[in-house]
């Protein structure tokens, strides 16, 4: 269907054209844009942020609702306990949904409570899937971390929680000094926050496109751009206000992963093609193919790493 | 489409008129180059499985003209191989033979195939490396003879067949010198395959995913596996990585012509005493080939046959036989098992039939009480397999034999690829009756020696070792059996001790070669493709240097 030569030019037109939707995206953002349009100035750029985590948030439940409902109905949800993600993802979909159209400040007991919920799935999750792999025989072995109860799917929903958590953390302040999540002001602490999130989920797909043998060379995008922009979001947290030229990279590098992690789905959407009987077949390969909702949490992320920008812009401005 | 429609392919020659069957497409052609008769080729190739198939695309790649010869048919997996282990049949060699001796061969299903791609088209893809010692295994080991190749040299060369096969094999391999990490990466285990890794962790030895020839993820036209199961009846998807669908459309990329349906009966032999072409039967008739090398690749049933069959005044003995080593030396792997029942539900019909393999045995020399090695690997028979099975070697029948099968979802099994000595007595010869196209048919005498009865009882104790280690229950053995075919036109050294030199070529016409199972010296625990494939690809650079320094 497609020859090696084919998926390498493939490969390098899907990353130029991304590169350019990255470029324009980040030209026409015009900074403090918001700003003018709302008389709360202090207020609103925490509301804003607060959104954009709210959108990631509801992107990263999303991925896990559609993945864990793929996955779990194919484990034929053997455990009882297989339907929670399903249950708190979707919750967390509809509360982050909600969150970004509320446009009040001030913190939601409910929103909190769901997210912090989602955390506690999450946790849960990962402690599930670690012991699902420690009774197959081989433990801790290659065949067990590519097909037993991937350890880092459940991480995934961790994010989600974490990300509308602080975005709860931010509607709740409204005082003219820098907040402080965990101690750290606000966009360093969404920033740290963005970049470690970044790395794990780079690190499951490198797994998985392990485990696929990077047949495609595209399949090498999703594990080099999200630690890049890992690294210079940490970089950008670490710089401390100066460095423009940094953060203007930054934003571009976790533009491009934005727009990758929705790129990846139709990747994925032609992996599942290259099955037997391709989308004919999409009862099967909907399943047996890659998985067609993970590549947006990439998405998520990266607007929980945009958002880190935003509050770190603003904390430049509020610092003496 | 009727079930006389999926024959269609043994009625009447496919590849003709400058194209042959897609593999690829349900009813697909692409183009073929083709040769006339009266002009002699640089190859004419007799088979077109690993042997055949595999030189035909390395020559033809390398500029030479090649012809290539199967008795067999050309099919089209997609559209042509049903989920029906009794119409599958179709791809076995079950031609007439008289076999003999104390422990006859069956032929067909696991040792020979007929169709182009030859047996890697049914084969169960396991795709192991000979352990380097085994090259020397007189003089490491102390038992067979040295093969005349340094293990190096192979180990080359299963690295470029790895490459082609995109074998999808473990990460890390438990045994032998560190290996690079094969294309694909290992496939998920199926239940049959769990069970054999829980009776090695009873037994305390190591065990992988099996290196398989089937793909774990998208390769070029093949899609990746999807576990049907139907391996060794033919893969109808092209995620098996048969000679029929990697090497043969290089062949023909390459400028070679392959001719399906075209039995060789005889090679002919010039006044100069050199091989001169081939006559083969084809669309009715005989025709002849000339060529200036014949290459016989029909594997070690089929190649001493036709050697011997070529017998002239000037070769009374058959051809290459000057050693009188043709036809003898012939070998296959023990292949008994340990059969038990348990309580969880294994299905072990899912997915290729031996997915873990354990090969301890061939690479731990403690504590053995014979020479050699054997692998052994999970299965999966599928239904009908296993029927036969049960009345074969437990006799049950009636409802006995339902009640048996009754438990088939829960059966685990462990079997063997054991290694067995060359023996001279064990030997392809010619019977007096003839085929249907008026050959004279193979007589196939095969007895295992003590040292292969040992080894088989050293088996059978530690594979019912493992079963009881799973808590399996009515554990039986399974005591008959063979696969894979080897021997019986041994390469070496001295021409008065083998057939072939190192390059396959025969020591007595230097334009014959022979390149397939039948060069293999000693057997080796491990299943034969990938080694036969490996010294393909060795023949073929190697004619390539000569053919370079003008020595062919």
């Amino acid at each position: 269907m497609f020859s090696r030569t084919q998926l390498r030019a493939l490969a390098a037109g899907v990353t130029t054209l991304l590169s350019l939707a990255s470029l324009l995206w980040q030209r026409h953002e015009r900074p403090g844009r918001g700003r003018l349009l709302h008389t709360h100035g202090r207020e609103h750029v925490m509301l804003d942020a607060a959104h954009t985590l709210n959108r990631g948030a509801g992107l990263l439940a999303f991925s896990v609702a559609a993945d864990s409902a793929m996955e779990h109905y194919r484990g034929d949800f053997q455990n009882r306990a297989m339907y929670t993600p399903l249950v708190t993802s979707v919750l967390s979909l509809v509360i982050s949904g909600q969150g970004q159209q509320d446009p009040r400040a001030g913190n939601n007991p409910l929103r909190n409570a769901v997210y912090v919920g989602t955390i506690g799935t999450g946790l849960a999750g990962t402690a599930f899937h670690l012991y699902n792999i420690g009774k197959r025989p081989g433990r801790l072995s290659w065949s067990n971390l590519f097909y037993a109860a991937p350890v880092g799917a459940p991480s995934a929903l961790v994010l989600s929680g974490v990300l509308g958590y602080f975005s709860e953390r931010l509607r709740g302040e409204t005082q003219d000094f820098i907040p402080r999540i965990f101690g750290l002001p606000v966009g360093q602490s969404v920033g740290l926050m963005a970049a470690a999130g970044l790395l794990g989920t780079a690190l499951e797909a490198g797994l998985l496109h392990f485990r696929g043998a990077f047949q495609n060379p595209a399949m090498y995008i999703p594990v080099s751009a999200p630690p890049l922009a890992a690294g210079l979001l940490v970089a950008t947290v670490a710089a401390g206000p100066a460095y423009g030229r940094l953060r203007w990279l930054s934003r571009l590098v976790l533009r491009f992963t934005a727009v990758m992690g929705l790129a990846g789905a139709g990747f994925h959407a032609l992996g599942i093609a290259r099955n037997h009987g391709g989308w004919r077949n999409w009862r099967q390969n909907l399943q047996a193919g890659p998985p067609l909702p993970a590549p947006p949490s990439f998405t998520g992320l990266a607007f929980a790493g945009l958002a880190a920008h935003t509050l770190l812009e603003d904390g430049r401005e509020l610092a003496p | 489409m009727s079930a006389e429609l999926y024959l269609e392919a043994l009625e009447t020659p496919r590849a003709r008129g400058g194209r042959a069957p897609d593999v690829f497409s349900p009813t697909g052609w692409v183009p073929m180059r083709e040769y006339p008769l009266d002009e002699p080729v640089d190859f004419a190739i007799v088979g077109t499985g690993a042997g055949g198939g595999t030189l035909a695309a390395k020559l033809a790649e390398a500029g030479f003209s090649v012809v290539a010869f199967d008795a067999g048919a050309w099919w089209r997996p997609l559209s042509e191989f049903a989920s029906d282990e009794e119409h599958q049949q179709k791809l076995f060699w079950t031609d007439e033979r008289v076999c003999s001796g104390d422990n006859p061969l069956v032929l067909g299903t696991n040792n020979s195939g007929k169709a182009v791609g030859g047996s890697t088209v049914h084969y169960a893809m396991v795709s192991l490396r000979f352990r380097p010692e085994w090259f020397r295994s007189r003089s490491l080991l102390g038992y067979g003879v040295d093969w005349p190749i340094d293990w190096q040299d192979m180990w080359h060369y299963y690295r470029e067949v790895e490459q082609v096969l995109g074998i999808s094999g473990p990460v890390r391999y438990p045994w032998g010198p560190k290996r690079p990490r094969y294309p694909y990466r290992q496939h998920e285990l199926n239940a049959s395959a769990l069970a054999l890794a829980r009776a090695c962790e009873a037994q305390g030895i190591d065990w992988t995913s099996t290196p398989l020839a089937t793909l774990s993820a998208p390769r070029d036209q093949a899609p990746p596996c999807v576990y049907r199961g139907f391996c060794v009846t033919g893969c109808s998807t092209n995620a098996k990585q048969s000679v029929l669908n990697t090497w043969l459309p290089r062949a023909l990329k390459g400028g070679a012509e392959v001719r399906d349906l075209a039995m060789v009966g005889r090679i002919e032999t010039g006044p100069d005493g050199l091989a001169s072409g081939v006559h083969y039967h084809r669309d009715g008739s005989w025709h002849f080939q000339r060529a200036r090398h014949v290459v016989v690749a029909g594997y070690a049933i089929e190649t001493p046959r036709l050697l011997l069959n070529s017998a002239c005044p000037r070769y009374p003995d058959g051809l290459a036989n000057s050693s009188g080593l043709v036809g003898k030396n012939l070998m296959v792997h023990s292949n008994q098992a340990a059969w038990g029942l348990v309580d969880d539900e294994i299905r072990w019909y899912k997915g290729p039939p031996s997915l873990a393999i354990s090969e301890h045995w061939n690479y731990c020399d403690d504590n053995k009480d014979f020479f050699g090695g054997y692998a052994f690997m999970s299965q999966g028979p599928l239904p009908a397999a296993w029927a036969e099975t049960q009345v074969g070697n437990r006799g049950l029948w009636g409802q006995a034999l339902v009640d048996e099968m009754e438990k088939y979802n829960h059966q685990v099994g462990l079997k063997i690829v054991g290694e067995t000595l060359p023996q001279e007595r064990n030997r392809v010869s010619l019977a007096d009756e003839r085929d249907a196209y008026g050959l004279p048919i193979a007589r196939v005498s095969y007895s295992f020696c003590d040292n292969d009865l040992r080894l088989i009882n050293h088996a059978m104790r530690f594979l019912r070792g493992g079963l009881e280690g799973i808590d399996a229950r009515e554990i039986w053995s399974e005591t008959e059996g063979t696969a894979h075919l080897m021997g019986t036109a041994r390469m070496g050294d001295d021409p008065r001790t083998s057939v072939v030199n190192a390059d396959c070529r025969s020591w007595d016409i230097r334009n014959l070669w022979i390149c397939d199972g039948s060069v293999f010296p000693t057997s080796g625990g491990v299943n034969p493709s990938l080694t036969i494939q490996a010294i393909a690809c060795r023949t073929a650079d190697r004619i390539g240097d000569m053919a370079r320094r003008g020595e062919l």
